[in-house]
């Protein structure tokens, strides 16, 4: 892995924007794969940083919004961490339970992906500040998604 | 994005969605999409093979899809499918669920065949 001098970490913001998501995707995308992460796992990232964005938009600003979305991502020998800031009030606990995957039906799915994106998913409140932040590690010496 | 949709034979459609489908485009893969599923539909074949992503919301299109065929009797058949695209219906425990084949032409041949 011969890139990994690059130095962390990397900062983003985009707008509530839909249309804006390509960029991120792209983003983790080429970040994730240069810092020699397999590709099985750096599609599995890369989707979950897009739906965390994308459930930001839809469920924390309530469509298109001129709020903005943080992204940080930091890195060393060991791991990866992506943080995904948002400025809205934080969700209700009941809603961060992913639907049962038995049941076939539209919609729901955004956090399995999420979830199986990451070794480790934590989503927390920032103190005396508005919004949420989510947090995505991945370890360079695991193999899947969060269990 | 784009959505070409064609009809190969008389009740018989191919849906080719070109580019990424995220959240600002899959409102329109469904606007084309769920039309089809009408009274004289014999099949609907997505050709995913131009689709480098799909997120929840293309993805929530096609169960809609799915829904729609099962409660219509209409074949309904995906094809071409992204390893990116794979990763995420197996995440979602849906490669079971659908049709899934590998290419449209063999696709055609074998819902016809039924």
């Amino acid at each position: 892995m011969p890139q990994q001098e690059l130095s962390g970490p990397v900062l983003m913001e985009i707008p509530g924007d839909p249309r804006a998501l390509f960029l991120v995707r792209c983003l983790v995308e080429r970040l994730t794969r240069h810092l020699g992460f397999p590709e099985e796992r750096v599609i599995r990232l890369t989707q979950a940083v897009d739906e965390a964005c994308s459930n930001v938009i839809r469920h924390a600003y309530g469509g298109r919004s001129q709020e903005r979305i943080s992204l940080k991502f930091s890195f060393c020998q060991e791991r990866l961490e992506v943080q995904v800031r948002d400025f809205a009030l934080p969700p209700e606990p009941s809603k961060l339970i992913p639907r049962d995957l038995g049941e076939l039906r539209p919609g729901g799915l955004g956090l399995h992906l999420i979830r199986a994106g990451a070794d480790e998913v934590h989503y927390e409140e920032v103190p005396g500040q508005k919004g949420c932040l989510l947090r995505l590690v991945l370890f360079r010496h695991r193999q899947g998604g969060s269990p | 994005m784009k959505v070409l949709v064609e009809e190969r034979a008389p009740g018989v459609y191919l849906v080719r969605p070109q580019g990424e489908v995220d959240m600002s485009t899959s409102p329109e893969l469904r606007k084309l999409l769920v039309p089809l599923f009408c009274p004289g539909t014999r099949l609907v074949l997505v050709d995913l093979s131009e689709v480098p992503y799909m997120d929840s919301s293309g993805i929530a299109t096609l169960v809609e899809g799915l829904q729609l065929s099962q409660r219509r009797s209409i074949q309904f058949a995906l094809a071409g499918l992204s390893a990116s695209v794979s990763a995420a219906f197996e995440v979602a425990h849906l490669m079971e669920v659908f049709r899934v084949v590998p290419q449209v032409e063999e696709a055609f041949e074998e819902v016809l065949r039924r």
